[in-house]
């Protein structure tokens, strides 16, 4: 009997992801443990296995369409067996929430189908959530036609000159656009002075782009194929999920959290002198682990900058969850050290290299990323002198991290050449007041600063 | 104040309209040339052995015109002869480079310059005497040489493709290392004139950067020359024997009485002292450029064959250094991104543009189309049936991409394919573009018609 292929929930947050690509086709014949699918979530790409062995009979889900999780996808089972035309409700699609709560996954964003590609799946979805379609910008990519008043012949013209009609204004009856009015267009717009090269309009033709927003980079200000080439990116592409779920969050963050920000910046000079001695005797720490452990020490003896709050209540989160944020390709994700007030230095140090390296892999779960209770962001390899993070919803605060510069300094009333390094606290203000921001953020820097600490902690 | 606005370094086909271009611009310029005015292609490149192939094309036409209805008894060739002609017609044209450069007003220096600073050079001139130099911008079309790599003995019979150039006869045997283009070139030119000639070659084919389809036809021509063609493996152990040199292509020996090196070029770089000016070189001693032939240094440009990811070629070079004269005059010119390649073996070959195997290799989806000398009344009266057309064109658009031509005249008719790429021209212009008939160049509007498979003069699929 054939068996159903679900879309698998990989994390215990997950409630919808998208198939990116199909590794097999119908008629494909599968063993187990052959990869069926590569899937998108909100966190992460990840390969699903088939289970079974026989023939792929049937693909109900296609690529780049979101779908709950334990939606069927397909069929695998024995050549020629019957298999449902349409999809069978493994388990009702959950309705999109009309309010969703601030924790609970957003509605679904709206997948904007590329131009060659017919339209997918009818998108109900995409009526409850107008807002996450980007604003369409006219120069490049032409509004829809469907409500445009036209006679054929004007329409046919305006194909022909490859020009957007609707941006003419019609004079024929409620409003109808005319083949008159568009030869005024034409000549209003100074269409007959435009020069374009055989190709690129040819290319403008077949991709739809009105040539009179084209700007002509060729010879005289002629439009060449570059040039439509250029327009045609200026059209809207679809957000990868991680990053709509990323601007989903940092909105959410700076609309609702309060931020304020303190900076200081820590004498790292002798830290950085027993880091060296340490790597010297074969033990290896990078600058992030001493934060790190700096962050959980000083959020131990302040735990409301380990708290969260929803402006009514106030939770202190009693484990510190030490979200790291590790930049990926075209995207940034936070994977999460749990109750990191437990580890040792050297503990935290593997955790965190280890996380680090299964991000840039792509090889976080899901539940690698979720329920950090206070993050840091390093830009220490990135050469910046300052900048400021942004909260994490569902936590407090995050500290930026900057890189270690050569700075003259005043020592002992003496000018001597210094590593300093800034820091900057960014916090909800609704439950850290400045003073207690600012002590703080001294306590990670005198923490950092001081090397008998350290020493006793390696 | 500098002593120029504008110094150009070696007067080679980038230097000198670069010189003059400068000199148009009202700008003042001189131009260094440490040899020979015409630099490389003109004393000892594409000039002198065109003049070598049109000897060795007259000698073959003579003795082999049977064909035709023409019987020559007792043709002979005097190999001395052919290289005063060269020589002669060398001379002229460097003349004639000094002369167009004086007539716009350039300083000409000999010597070799060397860098003192971003707007600072010395150079040192025959008498000796070292002159100092500044200028606001400083072109550097200095060129390359042949590359000729440690292992090979050094003995005058092992040369590469200049000294082979100054040779008063022709080895009876000769044996050429790369079969490249200029290894091809000169087996060409040597078998029309009666050389048993061998070429090794290290990749899987000849002159790789030319369609499968097109190497075909070149290396069956070649053969049926008498040229032995062997690829896919090195040439090893080289020795100079008392009257040959020899070397092994796999388990079989090889020799000649002559071996020509031609494995490639190696960039003029090292003897400017770069660093001085704190000009970036690369790893392969090429200096990478932006659009207009600036290098890292904003008063430094740099043009032609010691270009990182030029194409050797001439004619690219002239208008690299035409546009970074008006990019040192101030102007905002851009270097041409198609540039055809002409190659003198026998049957020439002409190519522009993308090719198939590169479009491949690229991901880029391209249709090809193509016509067969065969079918051409002007090739069959001519006698010149071999080789063919090629359009590789965007199968949407119908874009054409790139174009190779093998066969008579190939180098001349790809113009009108470089012409059709430079300004994006589909299939349907090529295709509806009258070509005189009989004319070689009908291939190129019959290949058009190909690509919609309605070619009148050939038979249906």
């Amino acid at each position: 009997m054939a068996q159903a292929v679900i879309f698998p929930k990989l994390g215990q947050t997950m409630e919808e992801g998208a198939i990116v690509k199909w590794l097999k086709k119908e008629g494909d014949p599968v063993a187990k443990g052959d990869i069926l699918f590569e899937i998108e979530t909100d966190k992460a790409n990840l390969e699903v296995e088939s289970f079974f062995e026989g023939v792929l009979l049937k693909i109900y889900v296609r690529e780049g369409v979101t779908v709950p999780v334990n939606t069927v996808v397909g069929y695998v089972g024995t050549a020629g067996e019957k298999v449902p035309d349409q999809a069978p409700k493994a388990e009702a699609p959950k309705a999109v929430p009309a309010a969703a709560p601030a924790q609970a996954a957003a509605p679904a964003p709206v997948k904007v189908e590329p131009a060659a590609r017919p339209a997918a799946a009818p998108a109900p979805i995409a009526a409850a959530t107008p807002a996450t379609r980007p604003a369409p910008q006219p120069a490049a990519a032409p509004a829809p036609a469907a409500r445009l008043i036209i006679s054929p012949r004007a329409k046919a013209l305006a194909k022909d000159a490859c020009i957007d009609p609707s941006r003419i204004a019609g004079t024929g009856p409620n409003g109808r656009i005319v083949e008159k009015d568009v030869q005024a267009y034409l000549s209003a717009s100074g269409y007959d002075a435009l020069r374009i090269t055989p190709a690129a309009k040819r290319l403008a033709a077949e991709k739809e782009v009105d040539i009179l927003t084209v700007r002509g980079s060729g010879d005289g200000g002629r439009v060449m194929v570059e040039d439509v080439e250029r327009a045609l990116k200026r059209r809207p592409v679809a957000l990868s999920r991680m990053r709509q779920v990323i601007a989903r969050r940092l909105v959410e963050s700076k609309q609702t959290i309060p931020h304020f920000y303190v900076t200081v910046k820590a004498d790292i000079t002798d830290l950085m002198a027993f880091r060296a001695d340490l790597k010297a005797k074969g033990l290896n720490y990078s600058v992030n682990d001493f934060v790190l452990e700096a962050v959980v020490l000083s959020l131990e003896e302040y735990p409301i900058v380990n708290s969260v709050t929803d402006g009514l209540t106030v939770a202190w989160r009693g484990d510190v969850d030490l979200g790291m944020a590790v930049s990926v390709d075209n995207g940034l994700v936070v994977p999460v050290i749990r109750a990191a007030q437990t580890l040792t230095l050297k503990e935290l140090s593997a955790q965190a290299k280890a996380l680090a390296e299964k991000a840039r892999a792509g090889k976080l779960t899901p539940d690698e990323m979720v329920g950090s209770s206070f993050s840091v962001s390093n830009m220490g390899m990135m050469n910046v002198d300052q900048f400021t993070a942004i909260i994490n919803p569902g936590e407090a605060g995050i500290l930026a991290v900057s890189s270690g510069r050569q700075v003259p300094a005043v020592v002992n009333g003496e000018i001597k050449v210094r590593t300093v390094m800034a820091m900057t606290l960014s916090v909800d203000h609704r439950i850290v007041d400045g003073s207690v921001g600012a002590l703080f953020s001294n306590a990670i820097r005198s923490k950092l600063e001081n090397v008998e600490l350290w020493k006793s902690l390696v | 104040m500098y002593d120029f606005d504008v110094i150009v370094i070696g007067a080679g086909p980038g230097g000198y309209p670069a010189a003059i271009r400068a000199a148009q611009l009202g700008k003042k310029t001189a131009i260094i040339e440490k040899e020979a005015f015409g630099g490389t292609c003109l004393n000892w490149g594409c000039i002198p052995t065109k003049t070598l192939i049109a000897s060795a094309e007259r000698y073959h036409h003579a003795a082999h015109s049977e064909d035709f209805g023409v019987t020559a008894k007792g043709v002979t060739f005097d190999y001395a002869k052919m290289a005063a002609r060269k020589a002669e017609i060398v001379a002229k044209l460097s003349g004639g480079v000094q002369m167009l450069l004086k007539s716009n007003g350039v300083e000409l220096i000999s010597g070799a310059a060397r860098f003192e600073g971003p707007n600072r050079l010395s150079v040192v001139q025959p008498d000796g005497a070292t002159r100092w130099l500044s200028a606001a911008s400083i072109i550097i079309a200095a060129g390359s040489d042949s590359a000729m790599p440690g292992f090979l003995p050094k003995d005058k019979r092992v040369m590469d493709s200049r000294a082979f150039l100054d040779l008063k006869e022709l080895p009876k045997n000769l044996l050429i290392l790369g079969g490249g283009v200029i290894g091809c070139e000169f087996a060409c030119m040597a078998a029309a004139l009666g050389t048993k000639v061998t070429v090794v070659e290290m990749l899987e084919d000849i002159v790789v950067v030319l369609d499968r389809d097109v190497r075909r036809v070149l290396r069956k021509r070649m053969e049926s020359l008498g040229i032995t063609i062997l690829t896919g493996a090195p040439l090893t152990h080289i020795e100079v024997k008392k009257d040959a040199v020899t070397g092994t292509y796999k388990d079989q020996t090889v020799a000649g009485d002559i071996l020509l090196v031609a494995v490639g070029r190696k960039p003029n770089t090292v003897a400017l002292d770069l660093a001085r000016a704190g000009v970036k070189v690369d790893e392969r001693g090429t200096i990478p450029v932006d659009a207009q032939g600036r290098t890292n240094v904003a008063s430094v440009f740099a043009i032609g064959d010691l270009v990182t990811g030029s194409i050797q070629l001439a004619h690219a070079a002239t208008q690299q250094g035409v546009v970074a004269a008006e990019a040192a005059a101030g102007h905002k010119a851009k270097v041409e991104k198609v540039c055809p390649s002409c190659i003198f073996t026998s049957p020439e070959i002409g190519l522009v543009g993308l090719t198939e195997a590169k479009a491949q290799q690229l991901g880029i989806v391209v249709k090809t189309a193509v016509f067969p000398f065969s079918a051409l009344g002007k090739a069959m009266a001519a006698g010149e049936t071999d080789g063919f057309v090629k359009w590789i064109a965007d199968p949407v658009t119908g874009q054409v991409l790139g174009a190779q031509a093998i066969g008579c005249h190939a180098t001349d008719l790809i113009a009108e394919a470089a012409i059709a790429i430079r300004n994006e021209l589909t299939i349907d212009e090529v295709g509806n573009t009258i070509h005189c008939h009989p004319t070689m160049s009908e291939a190129w509007m019959e290949a058009a018609h190909a690509f919609h498979n309605a070619c009148i003069h050939l038979p249906k699929r």
